[in-house]
């Protein structure tokens, strides 16, 4: 799974309805894949994006690259959708957990997929 | 309006393709468990072979994706296999489905996908600009459902985003022949005998070496057998199966395939016969689940067929839609309006637009 995909999860467990969002991530191993960069799919992004909880979960990843604030001409700003792209659309999370930091519910990925699957007590 | 009774009897005269009236073996069962039971476990065994019938777009899909403007953020949801999510290269588009075994392949071609529930999406709320949803709520076992699936994908697509829904119809003229007084069907899915899906003819070979339960399983009127086409399937899933058994029992302790080869016929009951044999191989948390229902022999392959042994059937829970029952349930949500509807390929489909954010 790509890191823009983990930014638009969120927990759906029954019932865990605050602070269920960024998913925190443990055990990560990360891979590189080059893709195509496609700037009307960032500049959409932009607007979609909860840019902090991006910011903070590359951080634990050892991923710098991306300014602390969305820059105000960030539409338009190459080298800035340059990593962007980079970060959200070529980094994979090919294995490890994502956890709800509310009810602690544990999301595995493996070979790149998240089993977002609950238990039925769970949905 | 709709009839969910028949007898055995009645339901074992039909040819391969022409299905029968729904029935739950357990009247008791749970909407979640007759799903689980009756559509998911079926799709995860069946998924190599579908995956291989499932590759042509269809036209009027194709066409809504592809006049998306660039940029746009969409879910498949229910994806199967993945065959939309890249028709269109300008958009990014994340698929989900409920069984594994579609959604790795969907992992090995790429494409972004998870695993996941259609009724609990794990999505923000009005992240995306549209969504798909291609032969996928039909198999919802109630109206109030397939209304919860439609209201779910209301809650993840932006307002003013759109929903292309394609569901089967019951009108329908195709290869099909629909009884058109029962909208809840037992649609057959027949394994060929010769199934070489790509990915699991490779994990086989892996475990060759450790595959030695055999289960002989026969038909109910125990006229034929299992194939040993069985040998190609592969369940293996990480996903929570909640359903306990009452026909099957055995312990799922091993990795390889499902496994079943052909065998001399025998009198016992299918069900019974794979409780009661071997180890039934299937792996992880997973339970093969009532396998009485989830695998007929269908009775057309022997004596309709003039063979001795016969491809497994799988029985999938439908819900045929008649002529606007879909617009019905997209009304009941109450914040969308429909913009389009259609008939094509046996599908009644409509696009959707959300209207507002509750």
């Amino acid at each position: 799974m790509r890191l823009i995909t983990h930014n638009m999860l969120q927990c759906h467990v029954k019932g865990c309805n605050a602070n269920n969002f960024p998913l925190e991530l443990q055990e990560v191993v990360l891979e590189q894949e080059e893709a195509e960069l496609n700037e009307d799919f960032l500049r959409n992004m932009l607007g979609k994006l909860e840019y902090e909880a991006l910011v903070a979960t590359c951080l634990k990843l050892d991923i710098n690259d991306l300014p602390a604030t969305l820059p105000a001409d960030a539409a338009y700003n190459d080298e800035f959708l340059q990593i962007l792209h980079r970060v959200i659309l070529e980094t994979h999370i090919k294995s490890g957990k994502m956890i709800c930091p509310n009810c602690q519910h544990i999301y595995n990925v493996r070979d790149g997929i998240p089993n977002m699957l609950l238990a039925e007590h769970e949905v | 309006m709709t009839t969910t009774n028949s007898s055995a009897a009645t339901a074992s005269k039909n040819p391969l393709h022409i299905p029968s009236p729904f029935r739950a073996d357990e009247p008791d069962m749970t909407p979640e468990q007759k799903e689980q039971q009756y559509v998911h476990d079926v799709y995860q065994v069946i998924a190599p072979h579908f995956s291989a019938t499932r590759y042509k777009p269809w036209p009027v899909v194709e066409e809504f994706l592809k006049d998306m403007p660039a940029g746009f953020v969409g879910a498949d949801i229910g994806c199967g296999n993945g065959k939309y999510i890249g028709v269109n290269p300008k958009l990014f588009v994340v698929g989900s489905d409920r069984s594994s075994n579609l959604i790795d392949i969907c992992g090995e071609r790429g494409h972004e996908a998870m695993v996941c529930d259609g009724l609990a999406l794990p999505y923000r709320p009005e992240f995306f600009d549209f969504a798909i949803s291609i032969a996928v709520i039909h198999h919802f076992i109630s109206p109030e459902r397939r209304v919860a699936a439609i209201e779910e994908m209301l809650r993840v697509v932006r307002v003013g985003g759109r929903i292309l829904i394609f569901v089967w119809a019951l009108e329908q003229t195709g290869k099909r022949d629909f009884d058109k007084n029962v909208q809840d069907v037992f649609v057959p899915w027949a394994m060929p005998k010769k199934a070489e899906p790509r990915r699991d003819r490779t994990r086989n070979t892996a475990q060759e070496g450790r595959r030695r339960d055999r289960v002989n399983a026969t038909s109910r009127s125990g006229e034929a057998s299992l194939s040993g086409s069985m040998d190609q399937l592969s369940i293996q899933d990480g996903q929570p199966s909640t359903l306990s058994t009452s026909n099957i029992s055995a312990p799922v302790s091993m990795q390889p395939a499902l496994s079943m080869s052909s065998s001399s016929p025998s009198s016992s009951a299918s069900a019974a016969a794979l409780a009661a044999a071997e180890p039934v191989s299937v792996s992880a948390s997973s339970s093969l689940t009532n396998a009485d229902a989830l695998l007929t022999t269908q009775e057309s392959r022997a004596e309709n067929m003039g063979q001795t042994t016969a491809a497994p059937v799988f029985n999938r829970y439908y819900h045929l839609f008649h002529k606007g029952e879909l617009e019905e349930l997209v009304t009941r949500t109450k914040r969308a309006k429909i913009v389009q509807t259609g008939y094509d390929r046996d599908n009644w489909w409509c696009i959707v637009e959300k209207t507002s954010h509750k």
